[in-house]
């Protein structure tokens, strides 16, 4: 039986670089960072100075009550699958009940409705106030995102949650991809979603001594991924959907395919709950490549996961030159997270949709305030601007989590 | 303005209830009110009266008049409203 290929045909996007596609890859594109010093209502005593926060207004995307029955987590959700099914043309085009019996949705958060168990944290132990609204539950549990979207456009195929911390959405898309070639649906929203940046939260963060502090000259590059100067990750918040779907059922209806999934590397280091572990890495990556039938040659840009820690990141560059060998020095990577932040749960999504930016117009997206790279991180950089090139045959998209799970996504140009 | 009225005010915000279709004695779900959104509801109604609706009593409530009705016996008699 032949491989059921898998097409992109939707893609939507909220991010502190705007919350469609079309401004998302503006931003990536001037090497615009969204990080920002936060809100001292933010931030509180957490000793937190950045972040990279979206600029939301839920009146602007959702009616009346509907915005309150709803965290924040969800109504990133929801805004960025909006965006994806309307650009796919998905839903429009299968009205049907029983046609949505063959579209699914699968998930990844790391924390859920972070905000919601907040604000009840603030009130039954700042207030000693137990009423709690009901809620509460709904809101905060962690499938709550992923569930309203399959509740809002009635999509009542496979539905899975994933909360494997930093790899999450990766781990779905990949996850959903397979849905769809093993016959089990005909097309998959995948995506995720964060939305974390509460006081509490972040200074869970600052304690695991994993932040960067904020740069004082410019708040807006304190996340310097592969740069001698960098002091860790920013945090960032956000959502990522693509519409995935099996290519004849997307052709039959004359959807625009972007991309096709055509590689998913999924692995445990088992070795520790933070440390990285290249050897994981490595056979995520060699996974990837091997389902997606390339040669490594064939990989024209690698998003990294690039987080701007000391440790990880010099992993990463150790395991994509323990891949590609000869060929790591000439394929462009970049680390996206030093514009959008860390999404946690969402990144693997925004991820994957910055490493299909080359498609759309050979537009290879910078790490960005990268001005001194260090010697131990030695790939081939996209450093501080956008490269303008050939598009590429394919682009592999890197997600490694706490926890040690390890999540590589290939993508393949239509 | 009366209890009813008030109740009908808070239906039209928080359950985004068209004003002029709402019949105070048509059975909720007839007016698109699923038990959740009317749980977190009931959760309006008692901050904005001050009042405690007991589970039992919750369960006994199927439209805006009964809720009227158990609002206005749980409220204190005099001079609050």
């Amino acid at each position: 039986m032949p491989v059921r290929r898998v097409a992109v045909t939707g893609l939507g996007v909220v991010s502190a670089l705007g919350n469609n596609l079309a401004e998302f890859y503006r931003s990536l594109a001037a090497a615009r960072s969204g990080v920002r010093r936060l809100p001292d209502d933010v931030t509180l005593g957490s000793g937190v100075q950045v972040g990279a926060l979206a600029a939301w207004d839920a009146a602007a995307h959702f009616k009346g009550p509907e915005a309150a029955a709803l965290d924040r987590v969800s109504q990133f959700a929801l805004t960025a699958a909006g965006e994806a099914l309307t650009a796919s043309g998905l839903v429009a085009a299968q009205p049907a009940a029983t046609a949505r019996e063959r579209i699914g949705v699968c998930w990844g958060t790391g924390m859920g409705g972070a905000q919601t168990l907040d604000a009840a944290y603030k009130s039954v132990y700042g207030k000693n106030d137990f009423r709690l609204r009901p809620l509460s539950v709904v809101m905060a549990m962690n499938n709550a995102a992923g569930s309203n979207v399959a509740v809002k456009w009635g999509l009542r195929g496979p539905f899975a949650n994933f909360s494997t911390a930093c790899s999450s959405s990766a781990m779905a898309i990949g996850e959903a991809m397979h849905a769809i070639r093993a016959g089990r649906a005909d097309a998959m929203l995948a995506g995720g979603s964060e939305a974390l940046l509460t006081p509490g939260m972040l200074a869970a963060w600052q304690a695991l001594r994993t932040l960067s502090p904020m740069d004082a000259d410019d708040p807006a590059a304190s996340c310097k991924p592969f740069d001698q100067r960098r002091g860790g990750l920013v945090l960032g918040e956000g959502a990522a959907v693509l519409v995935l779907e099996e290519e004849a059922h997307a052709r039959a209806r004359g959807a625009t395919i972007h991309a096709f999934i055509s590689g998913y590397g999924n692995t445990c280091d088992a070795t520790h709950m933070s440390k990285p572990d290249r050897d994981g890495q490595v056979r995520a990556m060699a996974l990837a490549l091997g389902e997606s039938g390339l040669a490594p040659e064939a990989i024209g840009y690698i998003n990294a996961h690039g987080t701007a820690t000391i440790v990880g990141d010099v992993v990463e560059c150790e395991a994509i030159k323990a891949v590609f060998g000869d060929a790591a020095m000439r394929i462009p990577v970049s680390s996206t997270k030093s514009m959008h932040g860390h999404l946690l749960g969402g990144a693997g999504a925004i991820e994957m949709a910055a490493a299909l930016m080359p498609f759309a117009d050979g537009i290879v997206p910078p790490t960005a305030h990268l001005e001194r790279p260090d010697p131990a991180c030695a790939v081939r950089h996209v450093a501080l601007k956008a490269e303008r090139g050939a598009i590429p045959r394919a682009v592999m998209s890197n997600s490694f989590a706490f926890g040690g799970s390890n999540v590589v996504l290939i993508a393949e140009r239509a | 303005m009366d209890t009813l009225a008030r109740i009908k005010d808070l239906a039209i915000k928080e359950l985004a209830l068209d004003p002029a279709k709402i019949d105070p004695n048509a059975p909720l779900a007839e007016l698109g009110v699923d038990s959740l959104s009317f749980i977190e509801f009931m959760f309006k109604v008692e901050d904005e009266f001050g009042v405690k609706v007991s589970d039992e009593d919750l369960r006994k409530i199927k439209c805006l008049a009964d809720l009227e009705r158990h609002v206005a016996a749980s409220l204190p008699a005099a001079g609050k409203a």
